[in-house]
């Protein structure tokens, strides 16, 4: 125990506004396993991913076994001995298991060709321990995109294993694995470990932690919060250490309310009082899922990432696959078999991956802000004139207070704020009555958020029903009127007004184990 | 897990579909090309059948490996130009000089690759930008190297490319040779890291693939195929042309997608390329035979490709709608 194997220091990397690490800093020995938590979005996986060299830090230092290592992509970090198994998996669908599970390390005979009998066998070792989990023929020639979740997982881990690592990083590695396959994982760690492998281990369940784990170390906003001993810890003090000495920020609801009667009770300004109700809303990802919002009313979804609420958001736009339920929009349904349909119906999706669903870079920003409500002000449904969808464009610009140089510069000239300011002013010139809204700040720096909850308290102050997911736990306790918390795909508690509280949200996050809830 | 199951399904279909789209397309443009050309079963009708196909045929097979790693090449057919021209440059009628001319065309074609794949790669330019660009430099380099059609290949190649061997055309064991090659390929790293790299970048570099080297290595492979595509040019026509390579570019893609390789990388092989390029050369006989005015065959031929490109793009369409 003399010079620890793994030390992380001063370790900064900046993602356009936002900074995912600002100062991050970790020891762990070797023959450890240490936990490595923070809240969503505190910079666990960017850590990590600086350490498995497929991020590179903008500053830090990192020393392995004393002696500072200089990681300039995933190979350099191979050959120090650190293997990662990746919250966003790294599996090639097209790729059979086998071709996964050597990947990058194909055994070759003469001249680089491939041992196709030796990568099988290393495959089939480094499985062998979770045959279970493929009722009981390991699938080593199907593609990979054909294996489910924790399937995928779970060859994500064997392949991790098979590069046989001194540092061993799984982040959210049981994310989607079963109860059997989580203890035969803990079974290979405490192996690894009892042969001196260090494994850094990120979890979103506290009970897995306490089970596994020697030490955490804490991370808050991209900073080492601290290394605590898990024997001398309990929940309530990791907690603590991840929330902060935050100032209690008081929830939407009870400012509206000191503020005292609002324009909630006048009732709304631009559509009819308008009630949203769901039920029993059933889909791949989601079960049985139900609820009511109101006209005026900012519903929040909590919980971990990645539980169903980007799909909850989806299903009532129209595009998931419904297989049971319905959604009510003031004693009507809400078609959810379109998202054209959808949008007809007055329901706009604000994406959180604005990149992907919910612009076109290249396009002038008058385009990308007309493109979804053209048809509004099209002569007789065909002609549009040049002059009106400038108007309208300029109005919205002005109303959202995005900065540009001109509506006829591409949307990928703005700051990442700017965009999704774009992004949700293309659906506000529609004029929504039901506003779904998925981590609509996500990336986005400082100033722009505020700005981005103003137009959200706005939408719902205007009457507009808002959903409102997010990742980012301040951002619900500033937003929401009620919080709904999600867990594997369906709704497990609800916050009123009073007990939205970010540790509030945190704890009831973590504290439910899967036993509790299926 | 119903949904893998299904997925699993969709995926099956999905690709036997497209072989089976490839297959067909094949036997309709054998079964029109026969009525049309009354002694297509000809021996001599078939060698010289056969002959035409092999330069489509191997440039179709580079282009599937740079397809394959996600890449496009629409500097192909120049190359297959300039790796011809410099290749009849250096033979000049001489069957002595003819390994020293095979020699060029592959050296050219592996210049003219490591060129694209370092752009691509390295300066991380997007591929049919940067391929269309240097397609302009290779031509341009062929018209100096030959300004006007001339040249000789020596007699004996020319000879032999029409041959055949107890009844079968040398050109078709050519074709049969350049699939074998592929076949070779797929067995090495190189070609499973072009289709790691096609079917998911990031993943593979945390994998460890070095995901810059296998592009540029797709790039010098597809120059490698475009000098055999030259070289079997040369053996059918016997002399040099500055022009001969420009259609080629076009007709590689559009075999690559008959031969149901999805355009985005990661999923096919050169075994349906083989096929897709059969089909467009066959489709080009037609068009020959049918009495087409000469004015208007480029025009039909463009037609039939972007057709050919619609049909067997249907597929990929369908597996693009969300099947959750
Ligand atoms: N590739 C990226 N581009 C932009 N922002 C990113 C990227 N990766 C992470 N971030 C941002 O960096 C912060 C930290 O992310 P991450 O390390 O994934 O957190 P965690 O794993 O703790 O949830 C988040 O605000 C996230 O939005
Ligand atoms: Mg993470």
């Amino acid at each position: 125990m003399s010079t620890p194997l793994l030390e992380m220091s001063g370790v900064r990397k900046r993602y356009g506004g936002v900074q995912a690490l600002d100062g991050a800093e970790l020891t762990a020995v070797r023959g450890e396993v240490h936990a490595l938590l923070g809240p969503n979005g505190s910079g666990k996986s960017t850590l990590d991913k600086t350490l498995a060299g497929t991020v590179v830090p903008d500053a830090g230092t990192i020393r392995i076994d004393g002696a500072e290592a200089r990681i300039g992509g995933p190979r350099d970090a191979h050959a120090l001995g650190v293997a990662a198994v990746y919250q966003q998996l790294s599996i090639v669908g097209d790729l059979t298991v086998t071709q996964n599970v050597v990947l990058g390390l194909e055994p070759a005979r003469r001249f680089g060709f491939l041992d196709q009998r030796a990568a099988r066998d290393r495959a089939g070792a480094a499985l062998e321990r979770f045959t279970a989990a493929f009722a009981g023929r390991l699938p080593l020639d199907r593609p990979a995109s054909a294996l489910g979740p924790g399937e995928r997982q779970i060859v994500e881990v064997a392949k991790a294993l098979a590069r046989r690592p001194r540092i061993l990083v799984l982040d959210e590695a049981t994310a989607s694995l079963h109860k059997e396959q989580v203890d035969v994982l803990f079974d290979v760690v405490r192996e690894l470990r009892a042969d001196g492998v260090l494994v850094l281990f990120t979890s979103h369940r506290l009970d897995e932690v306490f089970a596994l784990c020697d030490r955490a170390t804490v991370l808050r906003n991209g900073r080492t919060a601290g290394t605590v001993e898990l024997a001398a810890t309990d929940e309530d003090e990791l907690v603590r250490l991840m929330v902060g000495d935050a100032p209690h920020q008081a929830p939407r609801a009870a400012r509206a309310g000191a503020a005292g009667a609002g324009s909630a009770a006048e009732g709304p300004v631009s559509s009819p009082a308008a009630t949203l109700e769901v039920r029993g809303l059933t889909t791949d990802r989601l079960r049985d899922v139900s609820f009511t919002v109101r006209s005026g009313e900012v519903l929040g979804l909590g919980g971990l990432q990645g539980q169903g609420q980007s799909e909850l958001l989806l299903a009532l736009f129209g595009g998931a696959h419904v297989g049971a339920g319905e959604a009510v929009l003031d004693g009507r349904p809400l078609p959810l078999s379109s998202p054209v349909k959808a949008a007809r119906a007055g329901v706009a999706l604000v994406p959180g991956d604005r990149g992907r669903q919910g612009m076109f870079a290249v396009r002038p920003i008058q385009e990308n802000l007309s493109l979804a409500s053209m048809h509004r002000r099209a002569t007789a449904r065909l002609a549009l004139r040049g002059a009106a969808e400038r108007g309208a464009a300029t109005a919205m610009v002005e109303r959202l207070r995005i900065k540009i140089g001109s509506l006829a510069d591409p949307v990928s000239t703005l700051s990442g704020g700017n965009q999704q300011k774009v992004v949700i002013g293309k659906w506000l010139l529609d004029r929504p009555r039901v506003v779904l809204l998925d981590d609509p700040t996500k990336g986005v720096d400082v100033a722009a958020k505020e700005e981005i909850y103003a137009i959200v308290r706005g939408l719902a102050d205007d009457g507009a029903v808002v959903i409102l997911n997010s990742s980012d736990n301040r951002e619900l306790t500033e937003l929401s009127d009620r919080v709904l918390v999600v867990f594997e795909g369906t709704v497990v508690e609800e916050l009123d007004a009073e007990a939205i509280s970010e540790r509030r949200l945190i704890s009831s996050a973590l504290r439910l184990g899967p036993g509790e809830t299926l | 897990m119903t949904g893998a199951a299904a997925g699993l399904v969709d995926r099956v279909r999905g690709v036997q579909l497209s072989g089976l789209a490839t297959v067909a397309m094949l036997v309709v443009a054998v079964a029109v090309n026969s009525a049309l050309q009354p002694n297509f079963w000809d021996s001599y009708a078939l060698t010289s059948n056969f002959a035409t196909f092999v330069p489509l045929v191997a440039i179709a097979v580079g282009q599937t490996i740079v397809v394959l790693s996600g890449g496009l090449d629409l500097s192909l057919g120049a190359q297959v130009t300039l790796a011809s021209v410099v290749a009849v440059q250096v033979v000049d009628g001489s069957l002595d000089r003819f390994p020293l001319a095979v020699a060029a065309a592959l050296g050219v074609g592996l210049a003219c690759g490591a060129l694209n794949g370092l752009v691509v790669a390295l300066l991380r330019l997007q591929p049919i930008v940067a391929t269309f660009a240097t397609s302009f430099v290779f031509s341009g380099l062929a018209l100096v190297v030959l300004p006007t059609p001339g040249g000789s290949v020596p007699f004996e190649i020319t000879t032999a490319y029409r041959d055949s061997v107890l009844g079968v055309p040398v050109a078709l064991l050519l074709i049969v040779a350049l699939a074998l090659v592929w076949l070779v390929l797929r067995r090495h790293r190189v070609l499973r890291h072009v289709y790691a790299v096609g079917g998911d970048a990031d993943a593979a570099y945390a994998s460890l693939v070095p995901v810059a080297r296998t592009r540029v290595w797709a790039y010098v492979l597809g120059g490698l195929f475009a000098a055999l595509s030259a070289l079997a040019i040369l053996a059918n026509t016997g002399s040099g042309d500055p022009f001969v390579g420009n259609e080629l570019t076009l007709a590689s893609v559009a075999a690559v997608v008959i031969g149901g390789t999805a355009l985005a990388g990661g999923r096919g092989g050169a075994g349906g390329s083989v096929l897709g390029a059969i089909v467009l050369a066959l489709v080009t006989n037609i068009i020959f035979f049918a009495d087409v005015p000469t004015d208007y065959r480029q025009l039909v031929n463009g037609a039939v490709i972007i057709l050919a490109l619609a049909l067997a793009g249907i597929p990929a369409l369908q597996k693009r709608r969300p099947s959750a």
